[in-house]
């Protein structure tokens, strides 16, 4: 974690309202795994007291940038589409924990609601790179709202359910799962709570539907792997990135909590990625 | 019982950061000395005009631990000439260490005045990869209760205009498990870590400070009878004078650390409240907490906050602390801490000049967590430029000459 000035290289409306920006930082691009986020000063600060969390969208590890996509919801994100090249936008990063894969998954499932792409993005590149095979569910309202494959690596399969049925299948994202549940060897995503919510008690009875063991069961004497930890995270099959308001963004303030089944969990220190049995689904989020 | 701790405690006390230390000769100003407690005494000079032609060598010298960080510059930072410098007060010259608990044997000495706020720093360690703590005048921690708290449902902060709520409900391990966890830590620190304690009755209060008092790496307790988010728990005790000078001579008996009082800005009138805390035996006063708001999700149409209320911070706030600070500066005698939408060297000035001898940021760091060190830096810097081997001559200055003035006509609310 360090606070830096990102110098803006690109910035371009790929949808409408959706933003994608290319940043040069060094120290982002060299540290950051897929899953972290940057906490964002939004470049003409007058009146906002808060940072903005942001996932890295990307990394170019060799030409030190990471890329921003973000879409603009309010004042900060409105401010932050208006930076230029050569601006310069602090950042604090990278923060929080990443997603976690088995080394024995090969059938990586991603995951995304709308935006929610952004947060699982790095770990389409990351999976490609470390020779899995990677599928991408993607779901949308409608249409306009469809990530650009052209923005993905070939090698991605890429299926777009969009509500409306105007693209792709007709539906939602989640209804797309259950043809790829055996497939995959481990499944990551982000979006909006409600699908997350439902991916999640999909995931809870997978295991029952499908009679496989799950990943990574514990064998013979392996010490018990403490709940919360990177390798529990590890052997979870679903493993969600959640948003939360934040303070800090750095474990201080309690702001951005979500409920676990064991009480509060900080998005910023404990997520955002969390393994879904982590999480409360029936609490308020 | 009460006694028998008080013996075992007293002595020279394992307060890390101080221990052998030899004790500074700067005191607090004291605006108001010699005052009777609950009226308002003379104002001493010392809050009078800043004395820039005080020689360097005049000023306290027995502070050798000049905190490590770049030599300042000797030109002010609002661009201000030097008027007049007498030679040889630099950056470095310039002590700004301040005594928070004059009244206590062995003081609350801090090495300059700017703390961070409660609930902002979480217990020091979280900012720790990107801020020197130890450069910082002191931390205030978490709100701490005697059993743990789970807090409230989310979401529990929002931004708001010039400002953000938050409702964290006090979200904390509980004491014992910051005595664990943290207090050995802070012990090795040379930064002091005042505690903030909160509870739900007297007993609570009573409870954490006993279990506080003695412990190596707690430097002292500043005492939340004021946060507005839990129902039962601050906001009896901070609105009413009785219920604020019970909870804060209870403790007082109870422990012999430094004891700070946290004031609530959601008051009719401050400063009975403010002059019954420092009769029960308060060694400062810091102000203000939060002040109680909500807000509306727009989609929804429904209270925003998982909480519905929550406490109002940043610089929104910044006036209403300026004028809380203000008025209790002139009603008592023993310090105040001005805290409040503090985010650059003009705030701080301003809360100095209304009467504070300490700041404490808060929202600001949010975001920018470079802030706390940066007024130390700049403040340094300011003195420097005008000649001040301190910043307590520019303590007060904003308090009427006379006292009683602006007192008796009650607090101003006339547009
Ligand atoms: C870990 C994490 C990663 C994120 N990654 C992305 C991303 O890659 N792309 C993207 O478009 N968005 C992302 N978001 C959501 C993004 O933070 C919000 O859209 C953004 O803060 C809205 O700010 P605003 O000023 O435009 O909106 P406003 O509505 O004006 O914001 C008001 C306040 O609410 C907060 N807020 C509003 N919506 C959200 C939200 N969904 N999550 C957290 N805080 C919110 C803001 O930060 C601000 O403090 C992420 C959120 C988190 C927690
Ligand atoms: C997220 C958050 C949590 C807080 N928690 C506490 C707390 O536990 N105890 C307390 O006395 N004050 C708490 N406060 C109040 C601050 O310490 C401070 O009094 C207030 O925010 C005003 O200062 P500021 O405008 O600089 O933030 C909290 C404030 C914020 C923003
Ligand atoms: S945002 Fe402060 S703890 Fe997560």
């Amino acid at each position: 974690m360090r606070l830096l000035d990102a110098e803006l290289v690109e910035t371009r409306e790929i949808l409408p309202r959706q933003w994608l920006q290319r940043y040069r930082a060094p120290w982002l691009a060299a540290g950051a795994r897929a899953g972290q986020f940057v906490h964002v000063r939004t470049p003409d600060y007058s009146g906002l007291v808060l940072r903005r969390p942001i996932s890295i969208n990307t990394v170019d590890r060799v030409a030190g940038e990471i890329t921003l996509h973000f879409r603009i919801a309010g004042k900060g994100t409105e401010l932050l589409a208006r930076a230029r090249p050569g601006d310069t936008v602090p950042m604090l990063g990278p923060l929080g924990r990443p997603f976690e894969v088995d080394p024995r998954t090969h059938h990586v499932l991603l995951i995304a609601g709308g935006l929610g792409v952004a947060g699982v993005r790095f770990l389409v590149d990351e999976s490609l790179e470390a020779g899995r095979q990677v599928t991408l569910l993607f779901g949308a309202a409608t249409a306009g709202d469809v990530y650009p494959s052209t923005l993905l690596p070939d090698e991605v399969e890429y299926v777009v359910a969009t509500e409306d049925g105007s693209l792709g299948q007709p539906g939602r994202v989640t209804d797309l799962l259950p043809a790829y549940e055996a497939w995959a060897d481990q499944a990551f995503a982000c979006g909006p709570y409600p699908m997350l919510s439902a991916l999640a008690s999909l995931a809870a009875g997978r295991q029952a539907r499908l009679g496989v063991a799950r990943l990574g069961r514990k064998r013979g004497t392996g010490r018990p792997v403490p709940p919360g930890s990177p390798q529990a995270r590890r052997r979870s099959w679903l493993q969600v990135s959640m948003e939360q308001h934040m303070g800090c963004a750095v474990g201080a303030c309690l702001g951005c909590v979500v409920w676990g089944v064991e009480g509060p969990l900080r998005v910023c220190r404990e997520g955002p990625v969390f393994a879904a049995e982590e999480i409360a689904w029936e609490e308020p989020a | 019982m009460k006694r028998r701790r008080s013996i075992v405690t007293s002595g020279p006390r394992a307060r890390s950061p101080y221990a052998g230390e030899p004790r500074l000769g700067l005191r607090a100003p004291r605006n108001r000395a010699g005052g009777v407690p609950g009226t308002p005494g003379a104002p001493e000079t010392t809050a009078g005009t800043p004395a820039p032609g005080r020689a360097a060598g005049s000023g306290p010298s027995g502070y050798a631990r000049v905190p490590g960080g770049a030599p300042s510059p000797v030109t002010g930072s609002n661009g201000m000439p030097v008027a007049g410098p007498v030679p040889g007060i630099a950056g470095a010259a310039v002590d700004l260490s301040v005594d928070l608990a004059p009244k206590r044997p062995g003081g609350l000495v801090l090495q300059n005045p700017v703390l961070v706020a409660s609930g902002t720093f979480g217990y020091g360690i979280e900012y720790g990869e990107v801020v020197d703590v130890q450069r910082l005048g002191a931390i205030c921690c978490k709100g701490t209760t005697l059993k743990p708290r789970a807090g409230n449902p989310p979401p529990r902060v929002t931004e708001t205009p010039g400002g953000m709520l938050n409702s964290i409900g006090l979200q904390n391990p509980g004491v014992d498990a910051v005595i664990e966890r943290y207090a050995p830590l802070w012990a090795g620190w040379q930064v002091p870590v005042l505690v903030n304690v909160a509870g739900e009755s007297i007993d609570d209060y009573v409870g954490v400070a006993q279990r506080l008092d003695g412990v190596p790496g707690v430097a002292g307790i500043e005492l939340n009878i004021s946060c507005p988010n839990v129902g039962k728990g601050g906001l009896q005790f901070a609105v009413d004078r009785d219920a604020a000078a019970a909870v804060t001579a209870a403790v007082r008996r109870a422990t012999d650390l430094p004891l700070l009082v946290k004031l609530s800005p959601n008051v009719t009138d401050i400063r009975p409240i403010a002059r019954a805390i420092e009769d029960a035996g308060a060694d400062a006063i810091t102000a203000i907490n939060t002040l109680s708001g909500i807000a509306i999700d727009r989609g929804t149409g429904r209270p925003l906050l998982g909480n519905v209320y929550g406490g109002l911070s940043g610089p929104a706030i910044r006036p209403v602390g300026l004028r809380i600070v203000y008025e209790v500066a002139q009603v008592v005698s023993i310090p105040v801490v001005a805290i409040g939408g503090i985010s650059t060297l003009d705030d701080a000035l301003d809360y100095l000049a209304a009467g504070a001898i300490a700041v404490q940021v808060g929202t600001a760091i949010f975001a920018d967590p470079e802030v706390p060190l940066r007024l130390v830096d700049e403040l340094r810097a300011y003195c420097a430029a005008r000649g001040l081997s301190s910043h307590l001559p520019l303590v007060g200055t904003a308090l009427p000459a006379r006292p009683g003035r602006p007192s008796a006509k009650g607090v101003e609310y006339r547009p």
